[in-house]
C-alpha cells in the first residue's frame, strides 16, 4: 500500500488488490498513511493452498472493479 | 518529488486525497507484482481480462524484489514515467 | 564474509556477544507472527538436544512480546531483546521467523525465513552431524508443508527510515511526507494546516539539518511540553518550525529558549492560548546574542523589516500551532486576538539605557543572553513630546496606564512599557530610576474607590460592597504591586513615544513574565 499511495501522491490513479485477510490490516495501513479513500480491492482469502483455477476465478471476479477503482 | 518533515506531533496523519481519475482508462496501466506467491497467476488472468475488455490499452508487467518492502524508488519512478495507472496485487 | 558481529541482553540483563567462538543457531521472531509462534517448538527442540554443544538464541523484536513467547513456551534458548530493531536492520532482514545458522567465526552456513517443514528438517539434520547428538523426537505430523513468515519490524513503514537515520548518523527522526511533483509545495502546506495563513519555508531534511548546526544540543532533546495537547518538543521538532518560520541556523538558540520559557508552569502558555483575551507570548531578547544574530532594537523595532525579530517570534507561534495542536477558533479561544500573534520578539537597546537592563534586573549576568517571555497584548502608545523633566513623563505614563483595558478596571498585574531613547533621556537628566518612575505611576493612577464603583455612567467597576470593604476614599493604584511594572529600552533616537503592552490575568492564576537563559 505504500507504493500506491506513492502513486497516487505522484498523479497516477491507482489500486491495491489484496486478500480478505487483509481488509483490518489495510485499514489501519490507509489511515496511517493519510489516504483513507486509497483504492482497495480484495479477493477471497485464502490463496496459498487455491488452485490455478481458483485464483484465475478471483481475478474474473474483480475485473469491473479494478476499472472502476481507475476512472472517476 | 519534494520531502519535507512532520512539523507537528505526528499524532495525526498528514491527510492526502487521491489522485484526479479520468473518464476512461486509456494509454499505458502498470501491473505491479509484490512478488508474494501466487499474485502472478491472478494478475496473469486479470491482465488477460482486461485487455478483452480494455483493447486499445498497453499493459506492462513489473515486479517488486520483495514484497516485505516497499519497491524501490527507481522502479516506482520508472513506472511513473512509463504509466498512466497503476494496480498492485497480491498481498495475502 | 562473515554476519556482522553483535551484542544484546536478555531481559535480565546478561549480555550475549556474536560470533561466539562455536555453532550458532539465530532465530529472529516476533511474538504477533503467527508463524513465528508455530516456530517456537521446534526452537525449543533444538535448544533441548544441541544446546550443550552449540548456541541456540532467540533474538526477539518487541521487548513484551518476547517476555510473552518465553513464557509461553517455557524456552530454554536465551531470548535477546533487540526491540531497538538495530540488529534486525543490520541483518537486513525482511521476514520473521529468520533462522541463520552460523559457524565459530560468525561466517553464514544456512539461513531460511518463514516457516518450511523441509528446512527445518534438513537443519536438524546438520545439528545432529555438526553436534553429534541423538535426534531429538519430533511429530513432523503436526507441521505444515510451509506458510509465509510474517514482515520484520525493521521494515515496518516510518520503523525502516528511523533506522536508517540511526545507522548513518542522521540527526532526523520526524515522520517524512512526499508531497508530489504535480502539488505545489506551498498550497499543500496550507492545505494541511500547517501555517499561520502565510507562506512558510519547506522544512526539507537538508533545510532542518543545517538548522540544526544553530545549537550543540542533541536533537532529541525534549525542550518542553506545548500545550494544549501537552506534546513532548524536541530540538529537532522546534528546528522544523524553524525552517518554516524562515529562521537561519544562528537564531534556533533563541527559538529553543523561547519554548522553555512558555512551556514552563509558571508562564501558562495553555491559559495564554485559550483566554477570549489577547495576549500572546511577547519574546524580549537580552545580551550579546541580540548583534551577533542581527536583531533590531531600533527605530520600528516593534514593526516589520528585521529577520529576526520578525522570524523567531513566528517560529514560537508555528511551534504552538503545529505541535502543541494550538489553532484558532479551537483552542485558541481569542475574540479579537491581535497581529503579534503571528509574531511578537524584540530587543531591548541595552546600550541606550542608563538603567539595568531587564535580565540584568531579573537576576541574570550582562554577558548572559536570555529571553524573557511576557503575555502581552499589542502596543498602545503614550505620546508625551512635552515633557522635559522626570516627573512630568512619570505622570503622563501613569495617566495612560489608568486606562489600560478599562480606566475603571483596577488591581491589574504585570504591564510593560517600552520606552524610547529619548524618554530615556528625559528621566536620565533628572537621575530618576526604574523605582522612581514606578511609584509615580501608581501616584498617579490611584484613584478613591468610590470612584471605582459601577454606576449608570459606566457599569463596569467594583461593586459597592467591594468599594466599602476597602474605604471608600481610599487610594486603590492600578497595578497590585509597582514591581509588576516591567520598562524595557528601545526604538529609534526620534520620537518621544513610548509604548504599553496590556497584561492578561497575572500570578499563579495567570501567567508570570519568565526569563530563561540562552544556551547555544
Amino acid at each position: 500500500m505504500h507504493d500506491t499511495t506513492w502513486f497516487e501522491i505522484n498523479g497516477k490513479p491507482s489500486v491495491f488488490i489484496a486478500s480478505t485477510e487483509f481488509t483490518d490490516a489495510a485499514e489501519a495501513q490507509a489511515v496511517a498513511l493519510g489516504f483513507p479513500e486509497v483504492r482497495r480491492i480484495f479477493v477471497p482469502h485464502p490463496i496459498q493452498d487455491a488452485t490455478d483455477d481458483e485464483m484465475r476465478a478471483k481475478a474474473d471476479a474483480i475485473v469491473d472493479l479494478v476499472i472502476e477503482a481507475l476512472v472517476d | 518529488m519534494t520531502t519535507i518533515l512532520d512539523p507537528t506531533d505526528e499524532r495525526v496523519p498528514v491527510r492526502r486525497s487521491l489522485t484526479a481519475r479520468p473518464e476512461s482508462v486509456t494509454g499505458v496501466v502498470g501491473l505491479l507484482n509484490i512478488s508474494k506467491p501466487r499474485g502472478d497467476i491472478l494478475i496473469g488472468q486479470l491482465e488477460a481480462r482486461l485487455r478483452e475488455r480494455l483493447p486499445a490499452v498497453e499493459f506492462r508487467n513489473y515486479a517488486k524484489p520483495t514484497f516485505t518492502k516497499p519497491a524501490p524508488l527507481d522502479l516506482r519512478q520508472r513506472i511513473a514515467e512509463e504509466c498512466g495507472f497503476v494496480i498492485e496485487a497480491l498481498a495475502d | 564474509m562473515p554476519l556482522p558481529s553483535f551484542s544484546l541482553a536478555t531481559a535480565d540483563g546478561s549480555l550475549h556477544h556474536f560470533p561466539t567462538g562455536r555453532h550458532a543457531l539465530l532465530c529472529f521472531v516476533k511474538e504477533d507472527c503467527p508463524t513465528c509462534v508455530l516456530s517456537m517448538p521446534l526452537i525449543q527442540a533444538a535448544a533441548e538436544a544441541f544446546g550443550e554443544s552449540i548456541d541456540i538464541w532467540c533474538i526477539g523484536q518487541d521487548a513484551e512480546g518476547n517476555a510473552r513467547l518465553a513464557a509461553t513456551f517455557a524456552l530454554a534458548a536465551p531470548m535477546l531483546d533487540d526491540s531497538s530493531l538495530h540488529v534486525s536492520y543490520r541483518y537486513d532482514l525482511d521476514t520473521v521467523p529468520t533462522i541463520i545458522l552460523a559457524d565459530a567465526i560468525g561466517d553464514e552456513l544456512d539461513r531460511f525465513i518463514g516457516f518450511g517443514r523441509s528446512d527445518w528438517q534438513a537443519l536438524f539434520q546438520r545439528l545432529i552431524t555438526v553436534t553429534l547428538s541423538p535426534a531429538p523426537v519430533i511429530d513432523w505430523s503436526r507441521y505444515p508443508e510451509s506458510r509465509p513468515g510474517c514482515g520484520s519490524k525493521s521494515v515496518e513503514p516510518g520503523i525502516a527510515e528511523r533506522l536508517e537515520a540511526e545507522m548513518e548518523g542522521s540527526p532526523i527522526r520526524a515522520r517524512r511526507i512526499d508531497v508530489g511533483e504535480s502539488d505545489d509545495i506551498f498550497e499543500f502546506m496550507f492545505e494541511q494546516g500547517l501555517t499561520d495563513g502565510l507562506p512558510v519555508v519547506p522544512p526539507t531534511p537538508e533545510r532542518v539539518v543545517r538548522m540544526l548546526t544553530g545549537t550543540k544540543r542533541d536533537p532529541q532533546e525534549v525542550v518542553g511540553i506545548v500545550p494544549p495537547n501537552l506534546a513532548p518538543v524536541t530540538v529537532e521538532k522546534i528546528a522544523i518550525n524553524a525552517v518554516m518560520a524562515g529562521c537561519k541556523p544562528e537564531y534556533l538558540p533563541v527559538v529553543l529558549a523561547a519554548i522553555e520559557a512558555i512551556t514552563t508552569e509558571q508562564f501558562n502558555m495553555h491559559g495564554v492560548l485559550a483566554t477570549t483575551l489577547f495576549p500572546t507570548p511577547v519574546i524580549i531578547v537580552n545580551g550579546p546574542i541580540r548583534d551577533r544574530i542581527g536583531m533590531n532594537y531600533r527605530m520600528n523595532v516593534l514593526g516589520q523589516g528585521n529577520r529576526a525579530n520578525a522570524t523567531i517570534g513566528r517560529a514560537v507561534q508555528l511551534v504552538v500551532r503545529n505541535v502543541g495542536g494550538g489553532r484558532p477558533g479551537e483552542v485558541d479561544r481569542a475574540a479579537l486576538g491581535q497581529p503579534g500573534k503571528y509574531t511578537f520578539c524584540f530587543p531591548e537597546f541595552e546600550e541606550r539605557s542608563n538603567w539595568e537592563s531587564l535580565h540584568v534586573e531579573r537576576g541574570f549576568e550582562r554577558t548572559d543572553s536570555t529571553v524573557t517571555v511576557y503575555a502581552g497584548g499589542a502596543p498602545n502608545g503614550i505620546i508625551d513630546q512635552l515633557s522635559r523633566g522626570a516627573e512630568s513623563l512619570a505622570t503622563s505614563y501613569g495617566l495612560a496606564l489608568a486606562t489600560s483595558g478599562h480606566p475603571k478596571q483596577y488591581g491589574h498585574g504585570e504591564i510593560v512599557v517600552v520606552i524610547p531613547p529619548e524618554h530615556v533621556d528625559t528621566f536620565a537628566k533628572d537621575g530618576w530610576t526604574k523605582d522612581q518612575v514606578r511609584a509615580r505611576i501608581q501616584e498617579v493612577t490611584a484613584r478613591p474607590a468610590r470612584e471605582l464603583i459601577r454606576d449608570e455612567f459606566c457599569a463596569e467597576g467594583i461593586t459597592l460592597q467591594q468599594a466599602e470593604r476597602i474605604g471608600l476614599d481610599t487610594l486603590v493604584p492600578k497595578f497590585r504591586d509597582p514591581k509588576n511594572i516591567t520598562f524595557v529600552v528601545a526604538g529609534g533616537e526620534a520620537g518621544k513615544f513610548a509604548a504599553y503592552l496590556g497584561g492578561w490575568v497575572s500570578g499563579p492564576m495567570g501567567s508570570q513574565m519568565t526569563t530563561v537563559k540562552i544556551r547555544e
